[in-house]
């Protein structure tokens, strides 16, 4: 969210929520998303004072490095943050520590704990530990077990495992996932990230739905006609070809982030705002979800690649021309969809899905489209009268706008609609927390409300079984189109719509 | 201590055996262990308006430390009976005090230090100090002590979860008495913190040997003589130690208020061009307004060029006026005037309402108004407001006993000051005139 300006009076109000004294251990401390995510959201919590004093990082990767070039990589990758602020990193510094663990070797975890409970006391961190496993999915059942194994997990009040997604690539493969890492500790224990649960705007589907009376009466069949959840980028597949083409834009996008917007859009209202029953209900609207024909899945899913696109001055490069791909690559970029939510809210009311890379627009957004009035008693200006709607924007432009009809200016009575506009920026100006300062405060606060729980991940996995079993049986069936790089994805996605008598809005 | 597990009963020592036998307790009771890694709290817990309300027949015993309603009734009730302003909070000093000249000599137990409040308790400290002052000057030093688990069900009980209690009971000559061997309790190698629950003026050297660097300070400065409270404040800080000020702590609710007000960017603008802020607080204790006027001042870079009493109408007291420079070089007023209120809430010198008046050139002036959930502010409301554009909040009462506060602290504190308290306390103590 980009900040116009900041609030002087707003400096250090965000610190309600303690952090209590503990270790947090990253596994993949050499790898990617440590320097580039995980280090900076901490150094972020520390300038804001949201850190205690007694408080530690230990890095842990296999390679062996002491705990300076481990702070030297470390301010390295953050030059320009470091330089900023110097003598806040001196001491942020001070508490990154550095031990050659390669998860796989049961000895090593056990040494981790001896150096754990040094830590501790040098530290006064009152045994209390958050482990990040941010390393290859391959290890993440492995490493919770090394994990119990070495007693690091016994204690649930004390000790939790934050995992980074993919959380398994198919149900099945999910449900052995939970097996272990539950296995390993209490569900209490385990945090699973998806990214977009950090996302203010996402939050703030749960606060519009249930801190507004006005919302809940209508938001569902009687009201409700369609809705359309949109998750749009501009960029191609960049430089993660390798994992790319094993996962698609199913993997990759729909079966978590857009997955985890539907649920917060269609749950009911939970019966306290406590983690478990929100997650409750998320779960429970995820296992009433279905796709809208599951016996013929082809029917109600289109799967799209971008091909060439741009212009002379700026070509883009097709998908299968892209470093890493497979010249004859038939992973989708793109994948639109429809399902249907079996229960009484929602009955009958389709929920169309998509998502797609280069195309025209970077946009998340969650539109509730309503009925018609039932009586039509003015002429539209525009033609058609236009059907109220309801746009949640997740990014960019944080915000909500609700369309809905005028009087048209001049004689006459005629309609025309207009868009009431709320945006976070103008109201709050204030940047909010980056994804990963939120989410990783509320693992080390203990807080799991934004982290999917075990039932969530599932009911997600099997939602799109059928596509995903369709995929690897029978691709034919479900082929995917070219789409030119930089628009709205293949004209099968549009059909999908026209057979309801319905267009995807053009944000 | 509710949820805990005391391993045997409170015992009572000869002082001078409870080093000894703490060390004991914890290499031969529970083997390998030297208890929970986590923190000490020393807690300085005179209890006077308690221990008065006792002696004098309006409350019950147990002295137990802690504040509830029926005792914050029962001072209510005195500050009528004393004829005291209506004003006076229950918890200010001067209730204590003019208790203390009634007769009357009703006894109670003394159970002070060993009811832990669950929030605190929660935190597993390693040792809890309890000092507990008794009216009667040449009582003899006691001691207690006990050690104690987390219950089984909460967590399995291992001896790295588990911490003691120590109570020193005396007279203030015991007090002093008692301290070597206190210095000698605490465990170096742990976070420290002092809670000075008690006024800020009272025992100085007992203050000045308990709370030395790198222990974190734990004070109230709306307890106390205003100019001390906020000096002391000061001094402790600039000496570089963590101070923490509940005070300040409770100011939270109104400085979230003030800055929703202008969390819009489009109102920012408006705290460029402020011309006068009102502050008005219950009786005479202005450390509280004082914090949260210099926090403004603070935060919106403004100069103090000079402060000064005002005298008030009769029955009103003295308010206190400045004028502060804006970095663009015009000039800000500022005035804190003390208000009567019927009921007043626990803590002396607590917030009425706040008054922040913007001229943006060519635009009608912004005037924003807090009030205080429990008091309207009528006198903020009058005086040619009506022709402004006015933003009006209502800010909440924080409903949060000390003990959540201490809790929050000990749930994970720094061992440096808040930088925004440490800023607004220099200010405010330059904006208190002498
Ligand atoms: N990067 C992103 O933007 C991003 C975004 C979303 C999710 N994720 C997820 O985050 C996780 C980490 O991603 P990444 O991009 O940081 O990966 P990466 O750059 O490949 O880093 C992997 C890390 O794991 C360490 N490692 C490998 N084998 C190990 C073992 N046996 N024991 C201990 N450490 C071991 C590696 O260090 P050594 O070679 O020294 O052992 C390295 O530090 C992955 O699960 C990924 O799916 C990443």
């Amino acid at each position: 969210m980009a900040a116009t300006q900041t609030n002087p009076l707003r400096v250090g109000l965000r610190q309600e929520r303690v952090i209590s004294p503990q270790c947090l251990v990253i596994f993949g401390a050499s790898g990617d998303l440590t320097h580039r995510k995980l280090i900076p959201a901490l150094f972020e919590l520390f300038r804001q004072r949201r850190l205690p004093t007694e408080f530690s990082v230990l890095g842990c990767a296999r390679r062996p490095w002491s705990d300076d070039d481990f702070r030297n990589r470390m301010a390295e990758a953050m030059a320009d943050e470091v330089k900023q602020h110097q003598s806040a990193w001196q001491q942020f510094a001070a508490c990154l520590f550095y031990e050659p663990v390669d998860l796989q070797q049961d000895e090593d975890v056990v040494r981790l704990g001896t150096r754990l409970e040094a830590l501790d006391r040098q530290r006064a961190t009152r045994g209390n530990r958050t482990f990040y496993l941010s390393v290859s999915p391959a290890f993440y059942g492995s490493g919770c077990r090394a994990l119990a194994n070495a007693g690091l997990l016994k204690d649930p009040s004390r000790s939790r495992v934050v995992i980074e997604k993919p959380f398994g690539t198919d149900y099945g493969s999910a449900q052995s996932l939970n097996r272990v890492v539950q296995s390993c500790g209490k569900e209490s224990q385990i945090f699973r990230i998806d990214h977009y649960l950090g996302k203010e705007t996402v939050q703030n589907i749960l606060v519009l739905r249930f801190a507004n009376a006005i919302f809940e009466p209508i938001w569902n069949r009687n009201y409700i006609a369609n809705v359309q959840i949109t998750a749009a980028e501009t960029v191609g597949v960049e430089e993660r070809a390798g994992y790319y083409e094993t996962s698609g834009a199913l993997r990759d996008m729909v079966q978590n982030h857009l997955t985890q917007m539907l649920a917060l859009t269609a749950m009911e209202t939970p019966g306290h705002f406590d983690p478990e029953s929100i997650r409750s209900e998320k779960a429970k609207v995820l296992q009433a979800a279905r796709l809208a024909n599951e016996d013929e899945p082809w029917k109600c899913c289109v799967r799209g690649q971008y091909s060439r696109g741009g212009n002379p001055a700026n070509p883009m490069a097709g998908y299968r021309e892209e470093p890493g791909v497979n010249p004859e690559s038939t992973t989708e970029t793109y994948v639109a969809m429809k399902l249907f939510i079996d229960n009484w809210r929602w009955q009958g009311v389709p929920f169309y899905l998509r998502t797609g890379k280069r195309l025209p627009k970077r946009l998340s957004e969650v539109v509730l489209t309503f009925r018609k009035a039932p009586v039509q008693l003015f002429d539209a200006a525009g033609g058609t009268p236009t059907a109220n709607q309801l746009v949640l924007r997740i990014q960019p432009d944080e915000g909500a706008g609700f369309v809905f009809d005028v009087k048209a200016p001049g004689s006459g009575m005629r309609s025309r609609p207009v868009d009431m506009h709320f945006s976070y920026d103008e109201s709050f100006g204030e940047p909010s927390d980056e994804g990963y300062v939120r989410l990783l405060a509320d693992a080390m606060l203990g807080d799991p409300t934004l982290f999917t729980r075990s039932d969530e991940v599932e009911a997600a996995w099997r939602l799109y079984t059928p596509l995903l079993e369709l995929i690897e049986d029978a691709p034919h069936q479900l082929p995917v189109y070219p789409y030119e790089a930089r628009t709205w994805g293949p004209s099968a996605a549009d059909n999908l719509l026209a057979e309801d008598g319905l267009m995807w809005r053009r944000p | 201590m509710a949820p805990q597990l005391t391993l045997q009963a409170p015992l009572q020592l000869p002082p001078s055996e409870v080093p000894a036998y703490l060390n004991r307790l914890w290499t031969d009771n529970l083997k390998d262990s030297s208890g929970a890694a986590t923190f000490t709290l020393v807690v300085w817990e005179p209890s006077w308006l308690q221990q008065q309300l006792i002696r004098t027949g309006r409350a019950d015993g147990p002295i137990t430390g802690l504040l509830n309603d029926q005792l914050l009734e029962a001072a209510r009730e005195a500050i009528g009976a004393l004829g005291l302003p209506a004003s006076t909070a229950p918890t200010a000093p001067d209730v204590a005090w003019a208790l203390g000249q009634l007769p009357g000599s009703h006894g109670a137990e003394d159970l002070r230090g060993q009811f832990v409040d669950r929030a605190i308790s929660a935190h597993q400290p390693r040792r809890l100090i309890t000092l507990a002052p008794t009216l009667a000057g040449d009582q003899q030093l006691e001691s207690t002590v006990a050690a104690y688990c987390p219950l089984p069900e909460e967590r399995g009980v291992s001896a790295d979860a588990c911490g003691d209690v120590v109570v020193l009971r005396g007279g203030m000559g015991a007090m002093q008495q008692g301290l070597a061997m206190l210095q000698e309790l605490i465990p170096s190698d742990l976070p420290c913190w002092v809670w000075w629950n008690g006024t800020m003026d009272e025992s100085p050297e007992l203050l000045e040997a308990l709370a030395v660097p790198p222990r974190r300070l734990v004070v109230d400065s709306s307890i106390g003589e205003p100019r001390r409270c906020l000096d002391l404040l000061v001094q402790r800080i600039e000496q570089g130690q963590a101070v923490n000020d509940l005070n300040w702590l409770r100011l939270r609710t109104w400085r979230e208020s003030l800055a929703m007000v202008f969390d819009p960017p489009c109102r920012q603008s408006a705290l460029d061009q402020v011309v006068q802020l009102d502050i008005d607080v219950e009786g005479q204790h202005p450390v509280k307004g004082l914090l949260l006027a210099a926090w403004i001042a603070d935060r919106l870079g403004w100069h103090l060029l000079n402060s000064f009493w005002i005298d008030g109408g009769a029955g009103e007291g003295r308010g206190i006026g400045a004028e502060f420079q804006r970095s663009d070089g015009q000039s800000v007023q500022f005035r804190l005037m003390p208000v009567p209120v019927g009921v007043s809430k626990m803590h002396p010198g607590a917030l009425v309402g706040l008054r922040l008046i913007c001229a943006p050139p060519q635009r009608p002036p912004l005037c924003v108004i807090l009030c205080s959930e429990s008091g309207g502010c009528m006198r903020l409301e009058a005086g040619g407001v009506a022709s402004m554009e006015l933003a009006e909040e209502v800010v909440p009462l924080p409903n949060e006993s000390e003990e959540m506060e201490m809790a929050r602290l000990l749930g994970g504190g720094h061992d440096s000051t808040n930088p925004l308290l440490a800023s607004a306390a220099a200010l405010a103590a330059k904006l208190l005139p002498n």
